[in-house]
């Protein structure tokens, strides 16, 4: 009798434990939530639609505005999804494709060792053969770095995607007499299109938050707003870590108000990931 | 017949290669300057001599070394607990509704741009380690050495470890929770018809899936020690080693982050920042690697 | 349906900035922040005037300012220090390049102890605290000093650059020339080994706002910044003992004093590497505060015609109406006409 209470004991301690864990490992998720918003929300409130479009001002008391880091964001995510999107699906679709290829493989393998990889490193990389060639810091440096980091998580997806496809669409279509061409791209690619779809915008949303590799590549503009893809360009995140390291009280309100944009450009893109799949890795 | 699609998307796989090799290749080439004149010491010593005049130049990165295993090591420490309870939690116990609300909220944690863990660190748990968790064990504990730092600033290995371990903590739940979720429901029945306890249950559950735990930790120790931007936030960037939390550090990320924007203006600099890049390389390419391999010698088994 | 919306927004995103962008020509220039608010202001200022013109400066410090010069990465540099005579000459084999002094300021030492708002730091004293020979804020030397400040026995935190700085040069050269033990054990430059960071008693901060920041946030500690940041963050300013012995602010009148006993010898603009920071650092004077630093800019000698214009334009507005007092901000001294003339003289080899 006594030891089935100290089995039950010990499974309620167990249970207990196991949710107090569980909420402690969720829990700072909801104090940076709130945090941002309860410290941005007054900013962006008090700096209005300034503090969408205009400039960084001098250290003291207005707010101004992170204009040209918005811009900048924009333009980056939009460059880098150019350049590394078609390149990822169609790596994707190769290792879907030949599985058993060593193309193949080698290339799955190199695609989780990319995800995985340190962003500061292809920072750098983009600096060494993008900026210096150039002699500026440019929007095109960062796009690089960018597209070189959300590759992976675009290519992984449209495999993953393309192999839950049933197999009978695929045998199917080949029964039509398609070619291995029309199967992949007129039938398969648009049944796996949701999922594709979902690691377009997991790329994309690493993208816009990436600090790291804009380091070195972009220069960080805060009053210029856009002047071109090989001129010096800002960024939300970037502006957000160069600002916290000021002493100044309107720079460290600024960077809130820029969190809480940064976090809502962010949610904007994770909605429509969660309404398309269930399960999602980031 | 030839096929088409074959070489319509090779050139793609390629230019990844490319660029993946490309990589090493600027990487290595960059840094054999500093091997040639330092040697393998660029890892061994903790010295920061950067001078304009290139004789006097000699850097040495081992305390960005200690710093990124230390505060990583920390991370994981701090993230095993919690993803593995995250995980059960998720897959067994919790009501339908509460089970998509803490999938849906670990997804937006571990795809939160990581400025904004930064400013959150910075700002808010700095302060609050330090005042509520440093001060206190170095008030009572501080014979020991862990806790032997006064925790004057709160910039330290502590505060990085566990922003890192926050932040690790949903991509390491997602994979033990793939894995735990995959196990057969045959083998929880005849678990609990055998009589264990839910207790008992899990404790035999996990040690089947131990391998998917183990590189699930791998893999968020690769994510720790890649991490810059909110590391060094936290960190305090000084070239220290100290065996005690509550000191101040560096990390490689960090120091890359700090040191790179005026390399250029020294003869050895840029090489010896590239070589501490290089160490991060391949710390994150024999992570990876190990990782991979272990999950899928687990599934092979398995299935 | 999501795709074709997409890409409206792609294309509504790379266009709409194209359509609303206006011919302007852009300066660039990155490097010191010991000059930044002052320079800043000057930019404010003069571009008021000039609706076409865009001038950023970045700051990141006088390293970064002379790597991204030297890598041809923007068109101007600031750096305190004067460069050396190496970089000097790998700079030349890219272009002629002209060097000149903006703006006088001062290294301040702030410290942050709680009730403690004023101290007193002889030489030695100083030299010590930085080294990391003295420990504590109520060590004896220190209580000596300031005997009627209740000092905690707290563990002092060195906070330094963790970049590439000229402040730290500035800083460095001055303590290697009262403190011989500094001289041969750690020496001067853009950034040094700290012997208090293997003491576990340092800490970096990016650029001076990186400093200041560190310091206003963390009590018990002390570091160098340049004087306009400790007076805008209203930072304690130590008084520090010059070379007669008196312990001086920095302060208008003290900066000035010291200014007036040093002899500022500039070279001419294209032989900027003649100069040496050992001459303006510990001057004679009773009240005079003895680390002051000149700024300095650093420019090509050719550009393209419109940036030549402006930049010719700037750099002669900067040093005449820029120099007048309703331009100064708090914390720097105006050249003296003689010394500003150098920089008109610089503006008219531009071509």
């Amino acid at each position: 009798m006594k030891r089935i209470n100290t089995r039950i004991l010990k499974d309620r301690i167990f249970l207990l434990g196991i949710i107090i864990l569980s909420l402690l490992a969720i829990l700072p998720l909801f104090h940076i939530l709130l945090t941002i918003f309860i410290k941005g929300f007054p900013v962006l409130i008090k700096g209005g639609i300034e503090f969408l479009t205009g400039t960084l001002p001098p250290p003291g008391h207005e707010l101004g505005g992170i204009g040209p880091a918005i811009i900048g964001t924009f333009i980056l995510v939009t460059l880098s999804s150019m350049l590394g999107i078609p390149i990822a699906i169609m790596a994707g679709i190769f290792a879907y494709e030949y599985p058993n290829s060593f193309i193949g493989r080698a290339t799955r393998l190199l695609l989780q060792i990319m995800m995985e990889f340190p962003t500061i490193l292809v920072g750098l990389f983009s600096m060494f053969i993008l900026v210096t060639p150039m002699g500026t810091y440019s929007a095109i440096a960062g796009a690089f770095a960018l597209a070189i980091i959300m590759m992976p998580y675009v290519a992984i997806s449209t495999e993953e995607s393309l192999r839950e496809v049933p197999k009978d669409y695929k045998e199917a279509a080949y029964s039509l007499g398609l070619t291995r061409f029309q199967v992949i791209f007129k039938v398969m690619v648009r049944i796996a299109r949701r999922g594709i779809l979902t690691g377009i915008l997991i790329g994309i949303a690493k993208a816009a938050g990436e600090t790291a590799p804009l380091l070195f590549t972009i220069g960080g503009s805060t009053r210029v707003y856009f002047e071109g893809l090989d001129k010096p360009i800002g960024a939300i995140p970037l502006l957000i870590y160069n600002l916290v390291q000021q002493p100044y009280e309107n720079y460290h309100q600024i960077a809130w108000g820029a969190a809480l944009v940064l976090l809502l450009i962010y949610l904007l893109i994770f909605t429509p990931i969660r309404l398309k799949l269930r399960e999602v890795r980031l | 017949m030839k096929d088409y699609l074959k070489i319509f998307l090779l050139p793609f796989s390629s230019l990844v290669f490319g660029i993946f090799i490309l990589m090493l290749i600027v990487y290595f080439l960059n840094s054999y300057e500093i091997f040639k004149r330092e040697g393998l010491a660029i890892y061994f010593t903790n010295v920061w001599n950067a001078s304009e005049i290139p004789e006097e130049e000699y850097y040495g990165v081992l305390a960005a070394i200690y710093g990124s295993l230390y505060t990583s090591i920390i991370a994981i420490i701090i993230s095993l607990p919690l993803s593995i309870s995250l995980a059960i939690f998720i897959v067994d116990y919790a009501p339908k509704r509460l089970k998509e609300f803490f999938i849906i909220a670990s997804d937006i944690m571990a795809g939160l741009p990581t400025i904004l863990y930064g400013i959150w660190g910075a700002f808010i748990l700095v302060p609050f380690l330090k005042n509520y968790v440093m001060e206190p064990l170095y008030q009572s504990l501080s014979f020991i050495p862990l806790f032997s730092y006064p925790p004057t600033t709160g910039f330290s290995y502590l505060s990085a470890g566990v922003l890192l371990g926050i932040m690790v903590t949903p991509f390491a739940t997602s994979i033990i929770r793939e894995a735990y979720r995959m196990i057969p429901q045959m083998y929880k029945e005849a678990l609990y018809s055998l009589g264990a306890t839910r207790y008992e249950a899990t404790k035999v559950l996990l040690g089947y899936i131990k391998p998917a735990i183990v590189a699930g930790m791998i893999l968020a120790f690769g994510r720790a020690i890649g991490e810059t931007v909110a590391v060094s936030l936290v960190i305090g960037n000084v070239f220290n080693i100290d065996i005690s939390l509550f000191a101040p550090g560096y990390t490689i990320s960090s120091l890359i982050a700090n040191q790179f924007g005026n390399a250029f203006v020294y003869e050895y600099m840029v090489s010896a920042l590239f070589a501490a890049g290089l160490s991060l390389f391949f710390i994150g390419l024999i992570i990876n690697i190990l990782a991979l391999y272990i999950i899928r010698r687990w599934k092979y088994e398995t299935y | 349906m999501i795709r074709k919306f997409l890409l409206i927004l792609f294309l509504a995103i790379i266009f709409i900035p194209m359509c609303t962008k206006k011919e302007f020509i852009t300066i660039t220039g990155s490097g010191a922040t010991f000059p930044q608010p002052q320079f800043e202001k000057w930019i404010s200022e003069f571009i008021k005037e000039m609706p076409n013109v865009r001038i950023e400066y970045y700051g990141g410090g006088s390293g970064k300012g002379l790597n991204d010069f030297k890598k041809g990465l923007v068109d101007f540099a600031l750096s305190d220090p004067p460069i050396k005579k190496q970089l000097w000459k790998e700079l030349e084999k890219k272009g002629k390049i002209l060097q000149f002094p903006i703006i006088i300021g001062a290294v301040a030492i702030v410290f942050n102890v709680p009730n403690v708002d004023e101290l007193k730091l002889s030489r030695d004293v100083l030299v010590d605290i930085f080294l990391g020979k003295i420990e504590y804020w109520d060590d004896e030397r220190i209580k000596r000093l300031n005997p009627d400040k209740k000092l905690p026995h707290e563990k002092i935190i060195v906070v330094h650059r963790s970049d590439s700085s000229g402040t730290t040069e500035i800083f460095t050269t001055f303590l290697s020339i009262i403190s011989e033990e500094w001289r041969t054990k750690v020496g001067s430059g853009k950034y040094v080994d700290w012997p208090v960071d293997k003491l576990g008693r340092g800490l970096g901060g990016k650029g001076n706002q990186g400093v200041v920041a560190i310091i206003k946030q963390t009590p018990y500690t002390i570091g160098y910044v340049e004087y306009a940041y400790a007076i805008r963050e209203n930072l304690s300013i130590a008084l520090i003992e010059n070379r007669e012995g008196n312990f001086v602010k920095p302060e208008q009148e003290t900066i000035k004093e010291a200014v007036k006993n040093v002899a500022l010898v500039f070279p001419e603009p294209d032989r900027g590497y003649e100069e040496k920071i050992e001459n303006l650092l510990d001057p004679p004077g009773n009240n005079s505060y003895p680390i002051i630093a000149v700024s300095h800019m650093i420019v090509w000698k050719d550009y393209p015609d419109e940036k030549a214009k402006i930049l010719k334009e700037f750099i002669k507005w900067i040093m005449t109406e820029g120099q007048k007092d309703t331009y100064i901000m708090p914390g720097y001294a105006p050249l003296p006409k003689e010394v500003a003339e150098i920089g008109i003289r610089a503006a008219e080899m531009i071509e």
